[in-house]
């Protein structure tokens, strides 16, 4: 035990003894956290993302630029507020990305691969792991889910774009196919084909923006923009979140609930309410 | 006390992990679910032919056939302004290698289609996943969604560590294999972040964590809570991320300065030359008599050309009803013919004899079979409109065969009517 944790038991409150049984409560807390991160995380890019991660040739210059970083940040936002909010601790980006990470291959190689025989290629997934380790970073060092927002926020919608480029370029070399030029991304989804998905549901780019350079710029700059907002309004719901308070259970819930079959008796409820009343000492 | 199945702290994570685990294969393809109106009154396929129903991994199979743009489309969905061929199969049992509409490749979407025109397709296709597969050709129409054409079960045989799908980009970068290429790299890079990720978690999961986090911050203790080290790796790690993102994107630019982007756009075609008609259907309506299975047309056919015609076949949502008692369609249908789309009950047809020139009679059909019900095809009792449509093969005197649309409101009835 270090000097630093010795200074926060004590601040607790907490004896040596009470430090072990804690120790194991967090180890509990820990992986029942993990799931729920992983769950929370995933379904909400499945709810307000969707297809856009899927699949390789989906991972055009202007949807999937915009729509994966500033849905990702709703969640990322929402667990550092509460992981800071309640104990100080700047990894709710990282707890985000490193779940996602772990359920979005285990998808892909389960479901994708698995029961519908897709290569990997067709399904390799993102990451959003450059912006979250640079907002946990930030709110780290600032302390402040201000500037944590509007720094960290901009830095996670500018970084998506190059940190993903840096293994999805060699997807976009270009390959013919049936006389035409095309990405490998787009030969790859149309050899291996998926029922629902035809190839129509592409035709989103409108307009040419080459007086900014390449088009994708312009949309990263503009998820840049939306994820400083997207932060701060999620930290805010975080934060409330985080200000949820204790609500006591009764007899008819645990009854409900199967954990208690018999109704307590006047004396236990008496024995209860005094223990109330003396500091939940009983 | 013996606790029940479903408060087994062990078996029931355990069972619901092994659910999740065990892949299991999908055989429907979901064409029973589509809306009878978009089944028979959409795109109306006909003279589908697969040139095996045996391949090896690796080796090609090719679908061609027509479909026929009814004219009654409904106005349930949407026209078929814009459409993309495809196939269906469960998964990527196979891969597509060629598609064609009216001969123009149809990689991309194809726009310009026109109710009431004829249009050709060819699919070639690679063998991949051994097994017994259904395939069937698509076309995608946008609003409307895939409306399936007849299917047909392929074996594929061999072995899928046998398949190949390799490449050479225009820039001479060879790809041997589309299925893996790239995706070391791109595990790489994962797990190069998720190694940062998990050392940051780490250094501070190690710590006393809940409890005594919660209680030092409720006492204003964050000058122990976040200490300056903390700060010296939360400022590392900024500038790790940074770095490591700017030089990730500089080097893969270096190393394929060359990328175009995703493919989107459409092609135009041109209908098939149009065929003659010389019969026409007017005046058409349906009872489908649902105890007998049997969806009576009664209808006028006006025959305008200079050929006496007989009736040969009522094809309708892939079902084939067929007169038995005309030669000339028994040649018509390919004996490698997928069986369960044709019925075993003839068509039957009043007054089965030539319609002569310039006559017009009244004549009323019988199309029977059970796949009204197994193709959850009486439905289209519920459907908005409850209107049915189809095509009508008829033939000349010298064998030649002649497409009419038949088309009309439909009516359940529960025993044999007489309204004629």
């Amino acid at each position: 035990m270090t000097e630093n944790d010795a200074a926060v038991l004590s601040a607790a409150g907490m004896s040596r003894q009470a430090a072990i049984w804690s120790r194991k409560f967090d180890i509990l807390v820990i992986i029942v956290a993990a799931f729920f991160v992983a769950s929370v995380v995933y379904i909400n890019f499945l709810l307000f993302a969707g297809d856009w991660d899927f699949f390789i040739d989906f991972k055009d210059r202007e949807y999937w630029v915009v729509i994966y970083p500033i849905v990702q940040i709703m969640m990322v936002a929402a667990f550092q507020a509460i992981f800071w909010n309640l104990f100080r601790l700047p990894v709710g980006a990282t707890a985000c990305a490193v779940m996602m990470t772990l359920l979005v291959w285990l998808e892909r190689y389960q479901s994708w691969g698995g029961l519908s025989y897709f290569p990997i290629t067709l399904v390799a997934p993102s990451t959003f792991f450059a912006g979250a380790l640079i907002l946990d970073g930030m709110l780290c060092v600032t302390r402040s889910f201000l500037v944590t927002g509007l720094f960290g926020g901009a830095l996670f919608g500018l970084t998506f774009y190059p940190s993903n480029w840096a293994f999805f370029a060699p997807y976009f070399q270009p390959v013919k196919l049936m006389d035409s030029v095309v990405p490998l991304a787009s030969m790859i989804g149309y050899e291996f084909a998926r029922t629902g998905t035809p190839e129509y549901v592409r035709l989103i780019e409108r307009g040419t923006l080459r007086t900014f350079g390449s088009p994708v710029w312009v949309s990263v700059f503009f998820s840049t923009f939306v994820c400083i907002l997207q932060y701060l309004f999620w930290w805010l719901v975080g934060a409330l979140a985080a200000k949820a308070a204790f609500i006591p259970v009764g007899y008819r819930f645990k009854q409900l609930y199967g954990t208690n079959d018999t109704r307590p008796s006047a004396e236990t409820s008496s024995v209860g309410l005094n223990a109330k009343t003396t500091g939940g000492v009983a | 006390m013996k606790l029940k199945f479903w408060r087994n702290p062990v078996l029931l994570p355990l069972v619901l992990v092994l659910f999740g685990l065990l892949p299991n294969s999908a055989m429907a393809l979901g064409e029973k679910s589509t809306e009878p109106y978009i089944r028979t009154r959409t795109v109306l396929w006909y003279d589908v032919k697969w040139s095996t129903d045996k391949v090896a991994v690796n080796d090609t199979v090719t679908v061609t056939g027509k479909f026929h743009l009814f004219t009654d489309w409904p106005d349930a969905s949407n026209r078929p302004d814009l459409v993309f061929l495809g196939e269906t199969t469960p998964g990527a049992s196979m891969t597509r290698v060629e598609t064609y509409i009216d001969g123009v490749p149809a990689a991309q979407s194809t726009r310009g289609l026109e109710l009431g025109s004829e249009h050709e397709v060819k699919l070639v296709l690679k063998a991949r996943i051994p097994g017994r597969w259904h395939l069937q050709p698509e076309l995608n129409v946008r609003g409307a969604g895939p409306i399936i054409g007849p299917g047909k079960w392929i074996e594929i045989t061999g072995n899928f560590a046998d398949y190949r799908n390799s490449v050479t980009t225009i820039t001479g970068v060879e790809i041997p294999d589309v299925q893996t290429y790239n995706i070391g790299r791109v595990q790489a890079w994962h797990l190069f972040w998720f190694v940062i990720g998990a050392a940051w978690l780490v250094w501070w999961l190690r710590r006393p964590l809940l409890i005594p986090r919660w209680l030092a911050t409720k006492a204003g203790r964050d000058d122990i809570l976040v200490t300056s080290t903390d700060d010296k790796f939360g400022a590392g790690l900024i500038v790790v991320a940074l770095v490591a993102t700017v030089a990730g994107y500089w080097n893969i630019t270096q190393e394929f300065p060359y990328t175009v982007p995703l493919a989107a756009g459409s092609n135009k075609v041109k209908a098939l030359p149009a065929e003659p008609q010389p019969a026409t259907f007017t005046d058409a309506r349906a009872e489908y008599d649902v105890p007998g299975r049997t969806l009576r047309l009664y209808a006028t056919v006006t025959n305008s050309g200079p050929r006496p015609l007989r009736i040969g076949e009522f094809t309708t949502a892939q079902l084939r009803f067929v007169n038995r008692g005309l030669p000339a369609e028994i040649k018509n249908v390919d004996p490698d013919y997928p069986k369960d789309l044709i019925a075993p009950t003839p068509l039957k047809i009043e007054q089965d004899t030539p319609i002569q020139p310039g006559e017009t009679r009244k004549i009323y059909m019988e199309a029977t079979d059970a796949a009204w019900e197994t193709e959850r095809l009486m439905s289209f009792l519920n459907d908005i409109d409850t209107r049915i449509g189809g095509l009508v093969f008829l033939f000349d005197d010298q064998g030649k065969r002649y497409l009419a649309e038949i088309g009309g409101p439909v009516v359940p009835v529960f025993a044999k009517t007489t309204q004629r």
